[in-house]
């Protein structure tokens, strides 16, 4: 039984994980970036739908597509600006430019809105559903609902829209794609700026249950790198996967090992998954 | 050498950056020589200002700033010529290396009389091992045990450590539940895994142990957790009468939060941090009503004092803004009996020695005593409960303001 | 190819410095911090320079050299010159073992398996408080000044202990660099494939570096721990304030050279010092802030590093002197 509420629990709680992180590898599977400011975008998600529960009483949930379309607008503009500029550089000058961004923006939301933890209370935040003995926390099924509405609407965009696809085909092959007359560049920006408005998204829809402070993305970037990596980098169905798979096995862990130890047997699994598969459980061999 | 004929962008640039780092390396030099000219008592504050523990940082900064505002307006330290204060800020950051260069660098550029900080223990730990080299004092409102239990001289802890704060967790509780009528015979314990944690829940272990209760849960959760569905799975699962979480804010939100989801309705006794600020309040509303935790100092006993900083903050004085107030009002003290604002002769008059008055009421006893290992002595742990946007003192009863409640 | 001069020009004005500062001052804890960090960057640039494997895990090493020797000096009274090299030992050994499951890894996720490599050993040294003393930390005792128990009354000895390792780890750097190692390594670097078919055995080389760079990083901990005094799983395992900060000393300087890490640490160290210096007390967070956007200005401006600025400019000096 304890076995069943463990598997329900990590896939709730891997759904949502799933759409935070699908972001991160929409960056890197269009771009080959490694966004390491993926993380603060989720603080910045949160922020905004902090605000508008503050001073618009909008639920989280509902406040999520604002979350969107502020962080789209700022990643439209720090693509643009800054990252564009060392597309062509080595990777590691990428990296280390998303980590400046990184800090700039925690330390940014430091200045701007202080330090205070800042928390919503919602109608639904405490309430469960209980399906027998098992316990279905509302906040998390209500994220877990959002993220696959999310990752739905992810999946129709890339597939079936202009966009999407051209994006696609700017990942495969950006000379190619620039021949048939899409504008590379303009593809970067979107899949960039798409990429951390669903992360801020993800942030808006778990800001329920948990607190806002300038340093709160920092408490998901491991977990984040860690879903995507073992997914397969560049993989949205390979974020899911990982999401899903994270979640679960950080809530069995805590059946067998102490809680302590969760991220500890997270990452061992991690390593060697990456043993036997190099390219992550859904990543194509590159 | 640089060429003559080398193009004059060069040139300048060159320049440019090396007498900007010169003035860079230089600035501090002046500024500080400015300040000399002043007579001034220089006291360091030293506060995690960024990272996660930013709010505590300056929540303890402001503290201090109330005190010194409060004594130079009074005119300043009269003994030593109406001499002010100066509070040399500065962002321990959440590194502990960084927090000891931050002293290092405080020491360097003024004459600095004794340092003020740093809320977090590993941090108040780095820095103390520079102001015991430079025989500097160091107050503190840090807990670790270790703090006090190196045989340092210059190192002064105005509140109990931790292992009697976790014991007196478990201990008032269980004196509590009796008052009440319940017996308390299963407990759970669980921590986040920093030094504040960890030895806390030492305390409780040894509490229980005494008491011969049994701990039915006893875990420890990494800081920073994102979901504490299986930590209160396991609770639910143990059959535990009573449950005693160390944690900071995010996770205490989190473990009350599911707690009232999975129907847990047993008993929460927190352990400080995030159990007694504000935030624990706006972030459960009328969930955070009743709930017990332990503090090491409260407002209550002393409101006409801490009011004060209610009127000019805006929140009710946490308990590191307090005790850091006390801190400095103990230092003063220290400064008027040396005659002096010197490290080592202040240092001496805080040795071994009590003090009272002023915002020394605020400490339970109204005195503080160190011991030669630099311990408050007179410092007892309290038990507080949430009563609407307050937290009132319930425990011992000679200092509590109002009857415990007990939800069993 | 430069001369021979120069560099001995540098390393004498190094060993200089330290006789300007105050010994016991601000001044001479950050040129000690610096030139360790300029150390361990170096390194690090063993793997990520001339293997082209960006480690983001090294704190894994760092921290399991602070801890070998102190914990030896705790519980056996050891000398920490030998629990140096006890760590050191350890962690060449820890290297191997990281190296085998990843040496098939590709960039990124050779990135972040070694960075969930560090978090493990953080972890474990959490957890395993009997012999780490868990997240309270460990303080190396106290023992009266003398050279063979690494104690020291005033700073300066460890500012010339730092200078002396960050000359040997460059000189180990150059070693591999210019020799038949470093042959092989570039040659891996520009095609693994075409590497093996020349008969280069690249898994062997790879592992070669990675127990080199790991054991030197090790050793550097030992330093660390006998400066800082006092020391947690957090700081010395802790991805931002190790592994990130010295991949990024060695990127901003320029990676895969000797000079890169001198040149970033040297930067970036007094940098973040003087930044928090003039900016902490103003504004919580305004000195990160500004730090921040001053290594944005920096990456955009020199994406490989200080150093081909500095060519550039020794390039048109040349020029100029040229008849």
């Amino acid at each position: 039984m304890s076995l069943l509420q463990a598997i329900i629990d990590g896939l709730l709680v891997g759904g949502v994980y799933a759409v935070i992180s699908i972001g991160l590898t929409l960056v890197y599977g269009v771009m080959g970036i490694v966004n390491f400011a993926q993380a603060e975008f989720l603080t910045i998600g949160m922020f905004v739908a902090w605000f508008a529960w503050a001073f618009l009483g909008l639920d989280p949930v509902i406040a999520a597509p604002l979350s969107f379309a502020v962080a789209f607008a700022i990643g439209w503009v720090v693509q643009g600006q800054l990252v564009a500029r060392v597309l062509n550089a080595p990777s590691v000058a990428q990296i280390f430019l998303t980590v400046g961004i990184l800090i700039v923006i925690e330390n940014g939301s430091l200045l701007l809105f202080g330090s205070q933890f800042r928390s919503v209370t919602t109608s639904y935040q405490t309430a469960s559903l209980s399906l027998g003995p098992l316990f279905i926390s509302v906040p998390y099924l209500i994220a877990f609902a959002m993220s696959l509405v999310c990752g739905v609407a992810l999946w129709w965009f890339m597939r079936a829209s202009w966009f999407g696809r051209a994006m696609r085909a700017t990942a495969q092959n950006p000379a190619a794609a620039r021949l048939i007359g899409i504008d590379a560049e303009l593809m970067y920006r979107l899949a960039f700026a798409l990429g951390v408005g669903l992360t801020a998204f993800g942030g808006a829809v778990i800001l329920p249950y948990v607190t806002v402070y300038p340093g709160v993305g920092g408490q998901f970037v491991v977990l984040m790198f860690t879903v995507v990596v073992l997914g397969g980098l560049g993989s949205v169905a390979g974020a899911v996967v990982g999401g899903l798979a994270v979640g679960v096995i950080q809530s069995l862990s805590a059946l067998f090992f102490p809680i302590q130890l969760q991220n500890l047997v997270l990452f061992v699994v991690f390593i060697l998954v990456l043993a036997v598969r190099p390219q992550g459980l859904v990543g194509a061999s590159r | 050498m640089p060429d003559k004929n080398s193009s004059g962008r060069i040139q300048l640039n060159r320049r440019a950056v090396l007498s900007g780092t010169a003035a860079y390396l230089a600035a501090p030099y002046v500024i500080s020589s400015a300040r000399a000219a002043t007579p001034a008592v220089n006291v360091g504050v030293i506060m995690p200002l960024s990272g996660p523990n930013a709010q505590f940082g300056i929540n303890s900064r402001n503290g201090v700033e109330l005190v010194a505002d409060e004594i130079n307006t009074a005119g300043g330290i009269a003994e030593l010529g109406g001499a002010k204060i100066n509070l040399v800020v500065a962002d321990a950051t959440s590194t502990p290396t960084t927090a000891g260069t931050t002293a290092q660098r405080l020491i360097a550029q003024q004459d600095i009389t004794a340092v003020l900080g740093a809320f977090a223990s590993s941090l108040t730990l780095a820095i103390s091992e520079v102001t015991e080299r430079r025989d500097i004092p160091l107050l503190t409102m840090s807990f670790a045990d270790q703090i006090t239990g190196r045989g340092y001289r210059n190192i002064f802890q105005v509140v109990a450590k931790a292992s009697v704060i976790g014991k007196a967790q478990f201990d008032y509780t269980a004196a509590i539940a009796q008052a009440a009528g319940a017996k308390i015979e299963k407990i759970a314990i669980m921590y986040e895994d920093t030094a504040y944690g960890t030895a806390q829940a030492n305390g409780l272990r040894a509490g229980a142990k005494a008491a011969n209760v049994e701990v039915v849960m006893d875990d420890a959760y990494p800081l920073g957790i994102t979901d504490t569905t299986p930590l209160i799975n396991k609770l639910r699962a143990s059959g535990a009468q009573a449950v005693f979480p160390v944690s900071y804010l995010n996770d205490s939100l989190l473990i009350i939060r599911t707690m009232r989801q999975q129907k847990v309705t047993i008993p929460a006794i927190g352990g400080a941090a995030g159990y007694v600020i504000p935030d624990f309040e706006k972030g459960l509303g009328e969930f955070a009503e009743n709930v017990l935790s332990i503090d090491t100092s409260n407002y209550d006993l002393a409101p006409e004092l801490t009011e004060r900083f209610r009127k000019r903050f805006g929140y009710f004085m946490v308990h590191e803004a307090l005790e850091h107030a006390v801190c400095l009002e103990i230092l003063v003290q220290a400064i008027k009996k040396a005659k002096s604002a010197k490290a080592e002769e202040v240092a001496a008059a805080l040795r071994g020695a009590k003090f009272t008055g002023g915002w020394i009421n605020g400490m339970t006893g109204g005195a503080v005593q160190f011991d030669q290992s630099g311990l408050n002595v007179l410092s007892v742990p309290l038990m507080v409960q949430w009563r609407a946007k307050d937290i009132v003192t319930v425990w011992p009863r000679d200092v509590a303001k109002s009857a415990p409640v007990w939800r069993s | 190819m430069k001369g021979r001069s120069a560099p001995c020009l540098y390393i004498l004005a190094a060993a200089l410095l330290p006789l300007l500062l105050d010994p016991r001052g601000y001044w001479m804890r950050v040129l000690t911090i610096t030139l360790l960090f300029a150390a361990m960057a170096q390194a690090w640039n063993i793997v990520g320079g001339l293997a082209n494997q960006i480690s983001l895990g090294h704190a894994a090493f760092f921290g399991i050299g602070a801890y070998t020797s102190t914990v030896l000096l705790l519980k056996f009274g050891i000398s920490p010159w030998l629990g140096m090299f006890a760590g050191g030992a350890l962690g060449g050994m820890a290297a191997l073992v990281i190296a085998i499951p990843t040496m098939r890894l590709q960039g990124h996720y050779f990135a972040l398996a070694t960075l969930a490599f560090g978090e493990v050993m953080r972890v474990i040294a959490n957890v395993w408080t009997s012999l780490t003393g868990g997240p309270g930390g460990l303080s190396v005792p106290f023992v009266p000044p003398s050279f063979l128990a690494y104690s020291f009354k005033l700073l300066r000895p460890h500012a010339y202990i730092a200078l002396a390792a960050l000359i040997v780890v460059t000189v180990i750097f150059q070693a591999i660099r210019r020799g038949a190692m470093g042959y092989r390594l570039r040659a891996i670097r520009q095609n693994a494939d075409a590497a093996e078919v020349i008969g280069i055995d690249t898994t062997r080389v790879k592992l070669f570096a990675a127990v080199i760079s790991g054991a030197l990083m090790a050793m550097l901990g030992t330093l660390y721990a006998q400066v800082a005094v006092f020391f947690d799983p957090d700081t010395v395992f802790g991805i931002a304030g190790i592994s990130i900060r010295v991949a990024l000393i060695a990127i901003i300087g320029g990676v895969g050279t000797a000079a890169g890490p001198i040149l970033g640490a040297f930067f970036i160290i007094p940098l973040e010092e003087i930044m928090n210096g003039l900016l902490s007390s103003r504004a919580a967070g305004l000195s990160q802030f500004v730090f921040g956007v001053i290594l944005i200005a920096v990456i955009l401006w020199q994406p490989r590093g200080f150093i081909t600025a500095l060519d550039s400019l020794r390039a048109r000096l040349s020029r100029k002197g040229a008849p």
